[in-house]
């Protein structure tokens, strides 16, 4: 009697990393210089406008953007969220919290003769600041979820920065993934044979396969190097770049979303 | 006789010095011949390859290429119309997307745009590679992996390809499609040479075997020369292919024509009816 075993094909290559929902991206094929200037925008215009509900606005449309354009399950995002979210969390207490020797504001803990204390203006100012944090990372993430890592190098190159760096940072790109791929064969063959059964060995363990990477790296460079000239290379990476041309709608998106903010800005202004 | 258009004289090459890797190696290859180039392992088959490539350069002998002999100054001539497909597909790739890794060789050989535009198309079409074209290589499969790095060459236009052990460590589908491959490829009068350690499937697909045994070549024929010569094969650590084994036990049963060496499954069938 066969039994057949049918498995789902899944698509998560061990690390779902934030570069494999860039590439899956709905945004994709938008024009890459267009999607690092409103990004960059968005970040400018959430600091410079600087009001908690202008920071809600943008945290949740851009999240909406993120979920639905950049197709990212809300599930995943929460969890690239977490992340900042318990960063900013605590970087916002220890601006809310102040320590002083005087009695000042509502204290809550003391010692030592010292008073850690938060009052009204202090808790106000330190939830402003994580909102907008918050609202600076969700546009950051418009751009990461967006954009994968080799386009963000050709927009680099477009404003023209020095080629060799372009270059070098192509072929890091390339071969992190390589060398990531490789370390973990060695890893699980090295654990195969025991290779962690204490901590003692698994140092020893880690610093033999730090050291045949090395070796390994410097044999692949070869390799790489006669496959590239095989196929012509004369000491210049030339790569096929797609043009993405930005259409007329998507100018007047942003500026739709400039006007937007700026708008609920004055009158958040004028009504307080 | 075809057209000449490879031709190595005495070629001798040496990594270090007092250890040859290749020694006096005089072969002439046809246009459209289908050869596999077979051998065990270390006899100098892949750095003979990267010869016929103009990556390196013999130490003494000559190559030409259609008549021509290539020497530093035209050995862009020999990449240019010999294209290379590496064993393992992920020390060939190097761009981010399937598109611009077909596309690498194409700008290299300094083409207008919209031609290296259509050239990576067609090549993406012909290996069935079309909806992958925005995916890194490094999210794809073992098979998928291959098939991009065919596409790399084909976009060339190379006269002459190499492949070097194809179906090393591709799944029976994607090997059957690799084949299927050559065989296209072939009927467009292509140049092959496969290296291969599979006896099966060279003698199922070559014309025309040459063995390599310690970087010299030991024997050069068609493939009943070679896979009937018994001391050949247990020199160059080969085997017999199984089907002629097969064919060697019907015609002793009476019951396959004699001289037929089917060489496919559906040539064995035919030989088989023929008798009747």
């Amino acid at each position: 009697m066969i039994k057949v075993m049918r498995h789902h094909r899944s698509h998560s290559h061990g690390t779902a990393s934030i570069d494999f929902y860039a590439c899956q991206s709905g945004l994709r094929h938008w024009n890459g210089p267009y999607k690092v200037f409103s990004s960059l925008f968005i970040l400018v215009l959430c600091l410079g406008l600087d009001h908690p509900w202008i920071s809600v606005f943008v945290i949740l449309t851009i999240g909406t953007v993120n979920l639905f354009g950049n197709r990212i399950s809300f599930l995943n995002y929460f969890e690239l969220l977490k992340m900042p979210f318990a960063f900013l969390l605590l970087g916002s207490a220890a601006v809310a919290i102040g320590i002083s020797k005087q009695m000042v504001g509502q204290v809550f803990f003391s010692l030592g003769g010292w008073n850690f204390y938060v009052t009204k203006e202090g808790m106000l100012q330190s939830m402003e600041l994580f909102l907008k944090s918050m609202a600076a990372v969700s546009s950051l993430y418009l751009l990461a979820l967006s954009t994968p890592a080799s386009e963000l190098v050709s927009v680099l190159r477009s404003i023209h920065m020095p080629k060799v760096l372009a270059e070098l940072m192509n072929m890091v790109y390339r071969f992190i993934f390589i060398l990531f791929e490789v370390q973990r064969e060695m890893r699980i063959a090295a654990a195969s044979r025991l290779g962690d059964v204490d901590f003692k060995t698994s140092c020893c363990t880690f610093g033999q396969i730090g050291g045949n990477l090395l070796i390994l790296a410097l044999k692949k460079a070869n390799t790489y190097y006669d496959a590239m000239v095989s196929r012509g290379y004369e000491g210049e990476l030339l790569f096929w770049e797609e043009e993405k041309p930005i259409e007329f709608w998507q100018y007047l998106l942003l500026a739709g979303y400039f006007a937007v903010l700026v708008l609920a800005r004055f009158c958040l202004l004028s009504e307080s | 006789m075809k057209n000449e258009i490879l031709k190595i004289q005495c070629l001798t090459f040496e990594y270090q010095p007092g250890h040859p890797v290749l020694e006096d190696i005089s072969l002439s290859i046809s246009q459209g011949e289908k050869i596999a180039v077979m051998g065990s392992n270390g006899a100098g088959k892949s750095t003979f390859f990267l010869h016929l490539n103009g990556v390196l350069f013999p130490k003494t002998g000559k190559i030409y290429y259609r008549g021509e002999q290539i020497k530093g100054k035209n050995i862009k001539e020999l990449r240019r119309n010999v294209g290379f497909v590496f064993q393992d597909a992920d020390n060939q790739m190097i761009a981010s997307t399937v598109q611009a890794e077909v596309a690498f060789g194409p700008m290299n050989l300094k083409l207008p745009r919209e031609e290296v535009k259509i050239r990576v198309e067609q090549a993406l079409s012909y290996m069935d590679l079309d909806t992958y074209r925005e995916r890194p290589p490094h999210y794809l499969s073992g098979g998928e992996k291959k098939r991009v790095s065919i596409a790399d060459i084909i976009a060339m236009k190379s006269e002459v390809i190499l492949f070097d052990e194809p179906t090393a460590a591709l799944d029976p589908v994607s090997a059957g499609v690799l084949e299927q491959v050559l065989e296209d490829l072939s009927r467009e009068e292509k140049t092959l040479l496969v290296s291969t350690h599979d006896v099966d499937f060279a003698y199922r697909w070559a014309d025309r075997i040459v063995i390599f045994h310690q970087g010299k070549i030991l024997a050069d024929g068609n493939a009943m020369e070679v896979f009937l010569d018994g001391d050949l094969l247990r020199q160059a650590h080969l085997k017999k292919p199984e089907m002629l084994i097969v064919y060697e036990t019907l015609l002793e049963q009476g019951l396959i024509r004699e001289g037929s060496y089917p060489r496919q499954a559906v040539a064995l069938e035919d030989a088989m009816k023929q008798l009747v």
